[in-house]
C-alpha cells in the first residue's frame, strides 16, 4: 500500500487541481476508494484552498469598489500634467549641476586649468646674467656671434678666426 | 484575445482612457481577488487595484500581443501586491508580536468567540501567505482563489508547468506546516476543527 500510495501521491495534486489525464484521475480514484490517508490528504488540500479562498471571496461580494475608478482617472490626469511640468522643470533644473559628481571633477579640472594658465602669465624670463645670445651666424669666412646685452644696450659682434691648420686642409 | 478584447487593447495603447474603462469593468474584480489574497486588507488591496490600472495604461504599449493580456496582467497585480505585501509585512508580523500570541478558543459555538476565531485565523493565513517566497504565494493564489489552469499560471509567472507544480506543491506543503493547527493533517481521519 505504501508503495502505491508514494506513486499516487505525484498525482494526487494533479487530481485536486483537475488536471491530471483520464489515465491518472482513475488510477487516482481507484486508489482512494481503499486508502484512508491519501484521502485524508486530499481533504487537508481542500481545507487548505478553503482557508485562502474563503475570506478572498467574502471580500469581494462585500465590496463596491467605491470611487476606485475616479481615483485612477486622476492619478492619470496628474501624471500627464506631471509630465509637462516636470519636462519643463528638468530643462530648467541646474540641481544635477551640484551633484558631487559633477562639481567635484569640474573644480578640480578649473584648478589644473588655472594652474597651467598662472604658469603661463606669471612665467618669468630667465636672466643670463645681463648678456642675452642673439644670433650665431656663420659664413664662408668666418663664424659670427652677435650679443644684444639689453640692459646695458650693448651690441657685441664676436668674430670667430678659424684656427690655422683648418685653414690649410681647407 | 478575441477581436473585442484586441480592439480594445489597441485604443488603449493609443491614449484612449475609455478603452481602459473598458478593460477595467472587465477585469477590476479578478484583480481584486488576487490584490486580495496576497494582502488580506481591503484598503491595500483597493490600493493595488488603482495603482495597477494607472500603471497599465503607462505600461500598455509594451503588450506586444504574444501572451494572453489577462496573463500579462495578472503578472503585473501579483508584482505589485507582492511589492506592497514586502513593504507591509514586517509592521504586521511586529504588531501581532505586540499584542502577544494568539490562543485558539474551544468553544466556537459562542458568537463573540467565533468571531475572534475567524478574525485569528485569517490573520494566521495571512502571516503564513507573508512567510512563503513570492513565487509560491503567486502560484498559491493563481491556482487556489484565481483557478487559474496550469497552463495559464506558467504563462502568467514566465516559467514552466513542471515549475508551476513544484511552486504549488512546496507552497501548500509550507503552508500547512504553518497551519496545521487550522487544517487536518494527513493520517488524522475522522477528526476535524470546527466548520467556521
Amino acid at each position: 500500500m505504501k508503495n502505491t500510495c508514494s506513486s499516487i501521491s505525484n498525482f494526487l495534486e494533479k487530481y485536486f487541481d483537475q488536471e491530471a489525464t483520464n489515465k491518472e484521475r482513475l488510477l487516482v480514484e481507484r486508489h482512494l476508494q481503499e486508502c484512508q490517508a491519501c484521502q485524508d490528504a486530499l481533504r487537508s488540500m481542500e481545507e487548505l484552498r478553503a482557508l485562502i479562498k474563503n475570506p478572498v471571496e467574502e471580500a469581494i461580494q462585500k465590496e463596491d469598489f467605491p470611487w476606485v475608478w475616479q481615483k485612477i482617472e486622476r492619478e492619470i490626469r496628474l501624471q500627464k500634467k506631471q509630465t509637462w511640468w516636470q519636462a519643463l522643470r528638468s530643462w530648467l533644473d541646474v540641481s544635477p549641476l551640484f551633484e558631487k559628481k559633477v562639481w567635484i571633477p569640474a573644480v578640480a579640472t578649473a584648478v589644473v586649468l588655472l594652474f597651467i594658465t598662472a604658469q603661463i602669465f606669471f612665467k618669468k624670463i630667465p636672466s643670463y646674467s645681463e648678456t642675452s645670445v642673439v644670433e650665431y651666424i656663420e659664413s664662408e669666412t668666418n663664424n659670427v656671434m652677435v650679443y644684444d646685452i639689453e640692459k646695458s644696450k650693448l651690441t657685441v659682434i664676436w668674430i670667430f678666426e678659424e684656427p690655422e691648420e683648418d685653414s690649410a686642409t681647407s | 484575445m478575441n477581436l473585442e478584447e484586441t480592439e480594445m487593447i489597441s485604443r488603449c495603447q493609443r491614449g484612449d482612457q475609455e478603452a481602459l474603462k473598458e478593460i477595467f469593468d472587465k477585469y477590476h474584480k479578478k484583480v481584486y481577488r488576487i490584490a486580495y489574497g496576497v494582502v488580506r486588507q481591503r484598503e491595500e488591496a483597493l490600493d493595488i487595484v488603482q495603482e495597477v490600472f494607472v500603471k497599465l495604461f503607462r505600461s500598455i504599449k509594451n503588450f506586444k500581443g504574444k501572451s494572453h493580456f489577462y496573463t500579462y496582467l495578472y503578472r503585473m497585480v501579483m508584482n505589485t501586491a507582492i511589492d506592497h505585501a514586502r513593504k507591509t509585512g514586517k509592521q504586521i508580523i511586529s504588531s501581532l508580536d505586540e499584542e502577544g500570541s494568539f490562543e485558539p478558543v474551544a468553544d466556537v459555538e459562542k458568537g463573540p468567540e467565533r468571531i475572534l476565531l475567524q478574525k485569528e485565523l485569517e490573520e494566521r493565513v495571512k502571516l503564513a501567505m507573508d512567510k512563503l517566497p513570492a513565487e509560491q504565494r503567486a502560484a498559491l493564489i493563481f491556482r487556489d482563489v484565481e483557478g487559474l489552469s496550469y497552463q495559464e499560471m506558467a504563462e502568467a509567472m514566465g516559467c514552466s508547468i513542471g515549475t508551476v507544480m513544484s511552486r504549488l506543491h512546496y507552497g501548500r506543503k509550507r503552508i500547512q506546516e504553518l497551519l496545521k493547527d487550522y487544517v487536518v493533517p494527513p493520517g488524522k481521519s475522522g477528526q476535524s476543527l470546527p466548520k467556521l
